[in-house]
């Protein structure tokens, strides 16, 4: 690609004539990786308008402004001339992309580009533009232009737009997929003159992403004239309705688009014209706290807030993740994806690619020496496809070469022959029999069944019966460190693999199987880590950059894009659940069934688990008698599911607590009282009849949520019309721990170091939870000395021990236990070896912040520094004290039980816009109850991103898929909340206390966040329109049906 | 592919690199330099781990091609401590647990160095806006939000001992 430079623009147009269409105009540039992202093709020739003097400025005069077309949307949005003359395109450029974007990004480029959401602002604003055409400036107006046949040559030499004076009110919309930095699915614009209470001038225009920009020429008309204080706005919505073209798209009926523009245009007309200013809705009142209750946060808990450990090195960015280690000669490393969903694998070429010059290594499945077979509970995803590939994600082949680009070329020059298979993507159809095998031994990955007590007889007593089929989405987890990392034979022979994981001894045994290498042969580091949530629980690029390394002899980087990350990573099982739940007339529960179908997609991963886990929660913390479940894992040629944050509880509980409203509002009686009548009772067995542990929460968090301060709040239709607000609760009750059947052992040691760090090593993963802060607080706790004294050690098989995964809300149990259990002999040691050298008794010595001091002096001097303690002693002598022990676990077999919980309730006040349908959460509060806290800001951060993660699943987040392909490719389109979708205010609360006799310590609370979000908000959707959307993520099109049906 | 040299100011320092037209500058700064202090999330402009201040703007450096930064001047994450608010806006951020895995950290901390250089008077609204470019997957934001606006107030109290 060349880029050419002229100083005018005569200079430019000649070029872009003579180069015809191997050539394009570029200004900012900003939409151009996107558009070559998504298959768009690259010129020859890039234009560079930035040369163009004459192009960049703002000029407000007479009753105009004049924008020059290379003027960047932050100069236009900030130029005093504009917003004084035409506010609502100021207005608008705030909704156009997102601020970096608009310090490139130019006005003469987005509307060059003829779909840009500022289209009809400019069509209401009478824009003129100033074209340069065949060597020659035209003035042209901007409806004209969109209507003419484009032309590649014409130039955007500047847009002017009418001031629209005193006498003028404007409104303007954007709506989205969410609320900022999104595509538009519409966007609505109006001035409107006035004239003694009546309409004079009006222009209103729609336009933004597939909706052709154009002014409605029908509703001007209809509205110009009529007295506004006795306008039919019933009739001027339909107007709309029927003048606004709208295709479908991916997202958003045509239909939907219209209804949004009518409701839009309408309300926003009608609050303008009526001096109506947007109702903020109040904060709430502050929180009661319930007895034994915190709130957790800075300013509330100022003696228990530390700084965690790993907090500078992130915030001043000195932080180097496995993705960023960069070294001379190191290759990179790329990997050849099927990009067939299902077919078989005829042949492989790979000659031409290992041909090219700075071609270091290509890999296939012939280089596998051991089992080409991975998963954390099946071996059925190979590490390199050989007979078949499964799914468009799969792994072919990889390379490592000199760069990027090289591997890049290499990889196109892989000849792969594919004979197609039948394409399976429906799990339900996936189940039947005569469906394609996606694997051998069939589709049917999993299936499990329930039955307790007689059903029939349970649904014959039952006054209320709610049925519903809940439909939930494909989430990607969305860490923003995608898979990647290094790997290199270290000079003693080891095979160092680094990547992103959450259990690196697990990690390295997977590997030494493919690879055929003894596990000590390997050294497996898996963090730090850019977020994970369960995604990076299963292997995910290490095989390839293992192999690549161990073929080339040397150090090889690679590093997903997020194109490929969506591509080959797992995601949250897509689940279709039918759940039918009796009760009698007095809202006891008398008989549930459960019929649960989970796409597992291409392999199993953790899927299975996912799914007995969702059973597992199927009663929530209810007793019913009678039950039948039965869940079923299909295998499909879809993007491979797994382990997500939640793993199936936070699923479940979607039905089952918005069943529980459904069924109080049958039977008259409050969320309250139906859960009370219902909730299980300390040392009731669990649902799977298991044994398990104190400390039970369920009356206290229900209490919590009941008393909750959001139900004092205004609710129903705002002041302004513009919402209608609702508030609504769930319960959490969410499973720590693997559970019954998988082996599950953790422990850690605890040692003094030779610079006088007191180190804990512990084989989990920091991936943003806040793992070393709680190891230095439980440390530091149990220990006696001060957080800094202590140094974690962790994420390395070379550095520590084997604790178990970073999973399942397990790590907190297993770090305090560790310092529990380590932390007496330790000091013992430390005492006595300090006693020693300073010629004192052990008994009278303590550990204190920075060393040992006498436990009978106040002056709080030390005797010793650790520092010195451990200068002054052999390395042998130092203290090292281990651990290990298996993770606490019930008794029952008949199935995968958890033996400990963890506790919650959410509450969210939520705000359904009348005009687009679309659900805004205003407020979050959620109760805990996971034992003592042992980080005040690592847990206050669980839950908080937690909720907000759940509040993607409910409202935004959706991996779609095609034909086995994945439409939503990237952050573009895969719609995870940003700081403007976030709950308007949240707080969180912990109840901290055990039962005596309770000895298992903090719960974990990884998943805890998750837990009941989406129950919560969809509860607060049902008590604010009496209708509770059973698909997530929820759609504004089915909420806007519903509240037609209400006025 | 042909490469051309393209002259720019990075983190104060003047540099000249033979880079094809087309690489875009998260890719000098991370693969040709081996700064990675800024990190690619997206690659497409859409989640500002790769911000940059450009001229004294933020920009996405994934979108930034070579060309483009001829004769620019480039502030990188590891350069960021040439304006005196990022002590301050690090500081906060740092004090209040503002991130959890971190690898959004620096475009943020970025985006808000350039805000309160520009703006100390920026208010919660203000705030909120300008981080719209960012997306954080662990925080849920409210944490980003209570340090951003210590960080705005000691921003304006730093200011009003100066003056």
């Amino acid at each position: 690609m060349r880029v050419v430079h002229p100083e005018s623009l005569e200079e430019a147009q000649e070029i872009a004539r003579d180069a015809g269409r191997t050539a394009c105009y570029v200004a900012g540039a900003t939409a151009l990786q996107l558009l070559w992202a998504n298959g768009g093709a690259k010129p020859d020739i890039l234009i560079d308008l930035g040369g163009v003097a004459e192009l960049k400025d703002v000029l407000a005069e007479s009753g105009h402004v004049r924008i020059g077309g290379l003027t960047t949307l932050s100069d236009v949005a900030s130029d005093e001339g504009l917003q004084t003359g035409a506010p609502m395109l100021a207005h608008a450029i705030g909704s156009v992309a997102g601020p970096a974007v608009r310090n490139l990004a130019t006005i003469g480029g987005n509307i060059a580009n003829r779909n840009g959401c500022l289209l009809p602002v400019l069509l209401a604003l009478e824009a003129r533009l100033v074209i340069f055409r065949s060597g020659e400036m035209r003035d042209i107006a901007l409806g004209d232009w969109l209507r003419e046949t484009p032309t590649a040559t014409d130039i955007v030499c500047a847009v002017n737009v009418l001031a629209s004076g005193d006498d003028a009110v404007w409104i303007h919309r954007k709506v989205g997929l969410r609320r900022a930095f999104t595509p538009s699915v519409v966007a609505v614009a109006g001035v409107v003159h006035l004239d003694n209470g009546r309409f004079d001038t009006c222009r209103i225009a729609v336009g933004g992403g597939v909706v052709p920009p154009s002014r409605l020429v029908l509703t001007e008309q209809a509205l110009q004239g009529r007295r506004i204080a006795s306008c039919d706005w019933a009739s001027a919505s339909e107007t709309i309705l029927s003048e606004v073209e709208a295709p479908d798209d991916l997202f958003r009926s045509g239909a939907y688009r219209r209804k949004a523009a009518a409701g839009t245009i309408v309300h926003a007309l009608q609050m303008k014209l009526g001096g109506v200013a947007d109702h903020v809705h109040a904060d709430p009142p502050p929180p009661t706290l319930a007895r034994e209750e915190i709130e957790l946060g800075k300013q509330m808990l100022p003696d228990r807030w530390f700084t965690r450990p790993d907090m500078p090195e992130k915030v001043d960015a000195t932080l180097s993740y496995l993705t960023d280690v960069r070294e001379d000669g190191m290759l990179v490393g790329r990997i050849l994806r099927a990009g067939v969903p299902h077919a078989r694998l005829v042949s492989i070429d790979v000659s031409a690619a290992e041909a090219l010059p700075g071609v270091a290594a290509v890999v296939t499945h012939r280089d596998i020496r051991g089992e080409n077979g991975f998963g954390i509970v099946f071996q059925d995803q190979p590490a390199l496809c050989h007979d078949k590939v499964r799914y468009a994600g799969d792994p072919v082949a990889a390379v490592a070469a000199v760069d990027a680009a090289t591997a890049e070329a290499a990889l196109g020059l892989i000849r792969v022959e594919y004979e197609p298979l039948p394409l399976v993507d429906d799990p339900e159809i996936a189940l039947e029999s005569q469906s394609a095998a996606v694997h051998e031994h069939g589709n049917v990955q999993t299936e499990l069944h329930l039955d307790r007590g007689d059903i029939e007889a349970g649904f014959l007593e039952a006054a209320h019966v709610v049925e519903e089929i809940y439909e939930m989405p494909r989430q990607m987890h969305g860490f923003l460190e995608t898979e990647g990392g290094f790997a290199r034979l270290e000079a003693d022979g080891t095979l160092h693999v680094a990547a992103g994981g959450q259990h690196n001894y697990r990690d390295r045994m997977q590997l030494s199987r493919i690879l055929g290498i003894p596990e000590e042969r390997i050294r497996v580091t898996s963090s730090p880590t850019g977020g994970a949530f369960g995604g990076k629980d299963e292997l995910t690029v290490q095989p390839a950059l293992a192999l690549l390394a161990l073929k080339s002899g040397k150090a090889v980087r690679l590093h997903l894009d997020r194109t490929e990350s969506v591509l080959a990573g797992t995601k949250r099982n897509p689940m279709r659940l039918r759940m039918r739940t009796g009760c009698d007339k007095d809202g006891r529960l008398v008989a549930q069934e459960v019929d649960l179908v989970s796409d597992s997609g291409a392999y199993a991963s953790l899927s299975p688990g996912v799914l007995e886990t969702a059973l597992e929660h199927a009663a929530g913390p209810y007793v019913i008698d009678n039950i039948r479940t039965r869940g079923r894992l299909a295998y499909t040629n879809n993007g491979v599911g797994g382990a997500f944050r939640g793993f199936g509880a936070n699923q479940m509980t979607f039905a089952v607590e918005c069943q529980m409203d459904r069924l109080a509002a049958l039977c008259g009686q409050s969320p309250d009282d139906i859960r009370r009548r219902n909730l299980r009772k300390p040392g009731m067995p669990g649902y799977l009849g298991q044994r398990v542990s104190l400390t039970e929460r369920c009356d206290e968090m229900l209490e919590a949520a009941m008393t909750s301060r959001l139900w004092s709040c205004e609710r129903g239709l705002s002041p302004d019309g513009a919402d209608y607000v609702g508030v609504g609760m769930a319960l959490s009750y969410q499973g720590n721990g693997l559970g019954t059947i998988p082996h599950d052992e953790g422990g850690g040691v605890l040692r003094l170091a030779g610079d006088g760090r007191i180190e804990a090593l512990l084989g989990l993963d920091e991936l943003g939870q806040g793992l070393h802060a709680a190891i230095v607080s439980q440390v530091a706790d149990f220990v006696g000395c001060a957080r800094d004294d202590v140094r974690p050690i962790t994420g390395d098989t070379l550095l520590a021990p084997d604790s178990g995964s970073t999973t399942a809300s397990r790590g907190s149990y297993v770090l305090w236990n560790t310092a529990r259990r380590t932390a007496p002999e330790f000091v013992r040691r430390m005492t006595a070896v300090a006693g020693s050298l300073l010629g004192k008794d052990p008994q009278d010595l303590c550990l204190v912040a920075g060393g040992i001091a006498d436990r009978r002096s106040n002056s709080g001097d030390l005797l010793i520094s650790y520092v010195d303690l451990a200068a002054a002693l052999d390395p042998a002598d130092r203290p090292s004290v281990s651990t290990h022990f298996a993770f606490p676990k019930t008794e029952h077999d008949g199935g995968n039980a958890r033996y400990i919980f963890a506790f919650g309730a959410t509450i969210a006040r939520v705000a359904v816009s009348r005009a687009t349908g679309e659900a805004r959460v205003l407020d979050l509060d959620l109760h805990t109850a996971a034992g003592p806290v042992i980080d005040v800001a690592s847990y206050l951060g669980q839950m908080e991103g937690g909720a907000i993660q759940g509040l993607g699943y409910t409202l935004l987040e959706d991996s779609l898929m095609r034909d086995g392909a994945y439409l939503t490719t990237n952050l573009d389109t895969y719609m995870m909340p940003g700081i403007a979708d976030t709950a308007e205010r949240m707080s969180v609360f912990a109840q901290e206390s055990l039962d005596e006799g309770d000895d298992l310590g903090p719960r974990g609370v990884g998943e805890l966040g998750i837990a009941s979000v989406t129950p919560a908000i969809v509860n607060a959707v049902g008590d604010a329109i009496g209708y509770w959307p059973s698909r997530s993520p929820l759609s504004p099109e089915a909420i806007l049906d519903h509240m037609e049906t209400m006025q | 592919m042909s490469c051309a040299p393209v002259s720019f100011s990075l983190n104060g320092v003047e540099r000249t690199l033979d880079v094809a037209a087309e690489t875009r500058l998260s890719e000098i700064l991370r693969d040709l330099l081996s700064l990675t202090a800024s990190k690619v999330a997206c690659g497409v402009g859409r989640c500002g781990a790769c911000t940059v201040l450009m001229n004294g703007k933020p920009v996405n450096a994934c979108l930034v091609m070579a060309w483009q930064i001829e004769g620019a001047d480039i502030v990188s994450p590891e350069g960021l401590d040439i304006l005196p608010e990022t002590r301050i806006v690090r500081q906060a951020m740092t004090e209040e647990n503002a991130f959890q895995c971190g690898y959004c950290a620096p475009g943020f901390v970025t985006v808000l160095v350039s805000l309160l250089h520009n703006e100390p008077e920026a208010d919660l609204s203000r705030i909120k806006a300008t981080l719209e470019g960012n997306i954080c997957r662990c925080t849920g934001y409210h944490s980003i939000v209570r340090g951003a606006q210590a960080a705005a107030e000691a921003v304006r109290a730093e200011r009003s001992k100066v003056s």
